[in-house]
């Protein structure tokens, strides 16, 4: 009962902040159907920028700037690079935001070094919130999920309560309808690419301070947004949220479990036939749990394209 | 050019390469084999990328399998399982790549553009996950090591007789896909690759069209793995990860995905450079994503492209016109890469632990740094100078270059009208300049 309280509650935590990472993807990716393939990469930059800041200043601070400047680089990629090669297809954008994320690892890496950094929360967010049976359940998971659920409904009030995002709604569904009626895509697109950027330059400064912040986060993180992106439905808020909700609470179950397609089997007696088999029978579920949302992820995208919200291939 | 110059530059290549080892040092030979590796993958993934435009971000997967499937064949051999020869051991390589990319093909071709994309990337993602866990297949964390075993009167214990036995295959490799472009279906490719819904209209049932080509694709792919097995005569499940995947990526496009033997050339350079630019600076990655970024932004066509280009636009027009204008673009961008290396490397000699340690012993002092073999004052008025004077004045070059630039291109293109003027002025506008 405690681990499944615990998983469950680390598993939401999980999917909230991989939420906050995939709503920018998903919206630039519905808009403008560029998959920004740096986006992760904004995550790692907020939490560099995040650490540095906080260093010098405070904690809240690094938490206040590390969103304007991932969101201010992002208004600057659309506006210099991406829209450059927009006629290329979106194939070329894709490829153009890959070697982008190249270069802010490698930046990044050339001003920290290789290894990990020292970024951590204040010390006075450093106590349990509550104790479950035995476990002390840290209070900064529950602000990491806080930060989280206050920008979902944000960004939710925002899309469907303002008239700024009736018109970023209609433009995902008829850009030049929208420019036809007089609104300026191109900076209505710069704004949501630095809106996406910034969110995940926000999460990465929050959950950095938690997690450890070093040159590999962007790239463990950023396939599992891809995932999150294709299972929601690209371009799908919603999808998103119930997708990294998904992801999240699936590997923090499936970690500490040592089930295998064996011992399921040995339900039914066959348990010792599929040991003498071997193989892919016996693997336990925690070695392969990372690999369990790319499998998600593949069917997903040959059997309904769409994503599990999305309405449109 | 001309069809006769053509296969004359690539037989003198050919020839070039058969005569390396007698000039090279054995060092250098084994480089050159993982040159050719390279060069042998990235025409693989070219050929759906370039010929069917089908942007593979998992070819990893396929070049991971073939190493996989490689070492097993070595190791029953090395066990007196069986008798197989070892310069055919790629061909099991092969194989596993062809059925890989067959059988996910099939799934992966159903859709385009950025789907194939991510559903390549998942499958080659799911692979690298699960490997560590299979270790019968794929021998848990540590991977399978095996031995090269000696046969037709070769021992294949040196790396020179790797070298030969590598070259024959990149060349007999380099030939059949050369050939495959143009069969039929290799021209099918193109036309799909412009507009699917076309090809189909035209009764072409492009679904396995497309799979086929993936498939060879893929199985070249799995020849350059099996290569690599052959050569190291181990692998591990990092073959898989999305590093190889990403590198192929990055070298065809840089070679230019648009030419045949571009990729090749992009990935034999950026392999040779990452082997010995790795022994002069640390941030060689850096220079290679600032190099693609670049082609990405200004030339999509790559260095392959831009060669290209200037081969058709000299045949046309001479050369003439164009060498005082280059020589400011030369002038500019020197100034301009010398600046940005001057500063990337000075920041890297500063921001790490030795040079902290350094200026702690000294008592916090700026104490003079190392970079590009010359020792700095950080705060010197030498050091902030070179990289503002270097930068400062190629920036103001270049919009003197590129006026000059593209005033030669156009002049030439209205004076004498050439035949294949379009191109070159379609390549102007896209700013392939």
């Amino acid at each position: 009962m405690e681990y499944f309280v615990v998983s469950l509650l680390n598993g939401t935590v999980h999917g909230l902040l991989l939420f906050m990472v995939s709503a920018g993807l998903t919206l630039i990716f519905g808009m403008m159907g560029v998959l920004n393939f740096a986006h992760a990469w904004f995550y790692m930059l907020g939490a560099y920028v995040g650490f540095t800041v906080s260093r010098l200043t405070g904690f809240w601070f690094g938490l206040l700037l590390a969103p304007i400047v991932a969101g201010l680089l992002g208004a600057l990629i659309e506006r210099f690079m991406l829209r450059r090669v927009h006629h290329h297809g979106h194939a070329h954008e894709l490829l153009l935001t890959f070697g982008l994320a190249f270069i802010i690892e490698e930046v990044l890496k050339l001003f920290y070094g290789d290894g990990l950094i020292a970024y951590q929360m204040p010390s006075y967010m450093r106590f349990a919130a509550f104790n479950i049976y035995d476990t002390n359940y840290p209070f900064y998971r529950l602000f990491m999920g806080a930060v989280a659920i206050g920008m979902f409904v944000v960004l939710y009030l925002l899309l469907t309560r303002t008239r700024i995002g009736i018109i970023v709604r209609a433009a995902t569904y008829r850009p030049y309808t929208v420019e036809a009626l007089g609104h300026n895509l191109p900076v209505i697109f710069q704004g949501v690419f630095a809106v996406g950027t910034a969110l995940a330059g926000l999460a990465g400064a929050v959950a950095g301070a938690f997690f450890p912040t070093g040159p590999n986060m962007a790239v463990d993180f950023g396939t599992l947004v891809f995932v999150v992106v294709a299972v929601g439905g690209l371009g799908s808020v919603v999808g998103a949220l119930i997708a990294s909700l998904m992801i999240g609470i699936f590997i923090s179950f499936a970690v500490g479990l040592d089930v295998s397609l064996a011992s399921l089997l040995g339900l039914v007696g066959l348990g010792s036939w599929a040991r003498s088999v071997g193989g892919l029978l016996t693997l336990q579920l925690s070695t392969i749990a990372n690999g369990v949302p790319f499998l998600l992820m593949m069917l997903v995208l040959l059997l309904r394209p769409a994503g599990l919200m999305g309405d449109r291939t | 050019m001309k069809r006769s110059v053509t296969v004359a530059l690539l037989l003198l290549a050919v020839a070039g390469l058969i005569m390396l080892p007698l000039f090279v040092s054995p060092n250098f030979i084994n480089a050159s084999l993982k040159m050719m590796i390279a060069a042998l993958f990235a025409l693989a993934f070219a050929l759906a990328m370039g010929q069917a435009g089908m942007l593979s971000f998992g070819h990893a997967a396929y070049y991971g399998l073939g190493a996989f499937a490689a070492l097993h064949l070595m190791r029953a051999v090395e066990m007196k399982l069986f008798y197989f020869p070892t310069p055919l051991i790629p061909l099991a390589g092969g194989a596993a790549g062809a059925l890989a990319g067959l059988a996910f093909g099939w799934l992966a071709t159903q859709r385009t553009g950025t789907y194939f994309a991510m559903l390549t990337f998942a499958f080659s993602e799911l692979l690298f996950t699960i490997a560590p866990g299979l270790n019968a297949i794929f021998g848990a964390e540590s991977g399978i090591s095996t031995m090269r075993m000696p046969s037709w009167g070769f021992s294949f214990g040196p790396d020179i007789q790797v070298y030969y036995l590598t070259l024959g295959w990149f060349v007999f490799c380099t030939l059949c896909m050369w050939a495959f472009t143009k069969t039929p279906l290799g021209r099918l490719g193109l036309a799909m690759r412009e507009n699917e819904h076309r090809a189909r209209f035209l009764g072409f049932d492009t679904h396995v069209a497309r799979t086929v080509i993936f498939a060879i694709s893929c199985m070249f792919a799995g020849v350059a793995g099996g290569l690599l097995a052959v050569a190291n005569e181990a692998a591990n499940y990092t073959t898989f990860s999305a590093q190889n995947s990403a590198n192929v990526v990055l070298q065809t496009f840089i070679g230019g995905v648009g030419t045949f033997f571009g990729p090749a050339l992009g990935a034999a350079a950026m392999t040779y450079f990452g082997r010995v630019a790795s022994d002069l600076t640390r941030s060689w990655l850096l220079y290679q994503g600032l190099l693609f970024v670049l082609l990405m932004l200004f030339a999509p066509g790559g260095l392959g492209g831009i060669i290209s280009l200037h081969v058709r636009k000299v045949r046309a027009h001479g050369w003439r016109h164009l060498v005082a204008p280059y020589l400011l673009c030369l002038v500019s961008g020197e100034l301009l890469i010398a600046g940005t290396v001057f500063t990337i490397e000075s920041i890297h000699a500063v921001m790490n632990d030795a040079y902290r340690g350094a200026r702690a012993a000294a008592g916090g002092a700026w104490v003079p740094y190392q970079a590009l073999g010359y020792s700095f004052e950080p705060l010197g008025l030498v050091t902030w100078a070179i990289p503002i004077v270097l930068l400062g004045v190629g920036a103001l070059l270049l919009p003197v270059a590129r006026r000059h630039t593209i005033a030669a291109w156009k002049l030439a293109t209205t004076e004498q009208p050439p035949q294949d003027a379009p191109a070159s002025v379609i390549a102007l506008r896209d700013g392939a300049v």
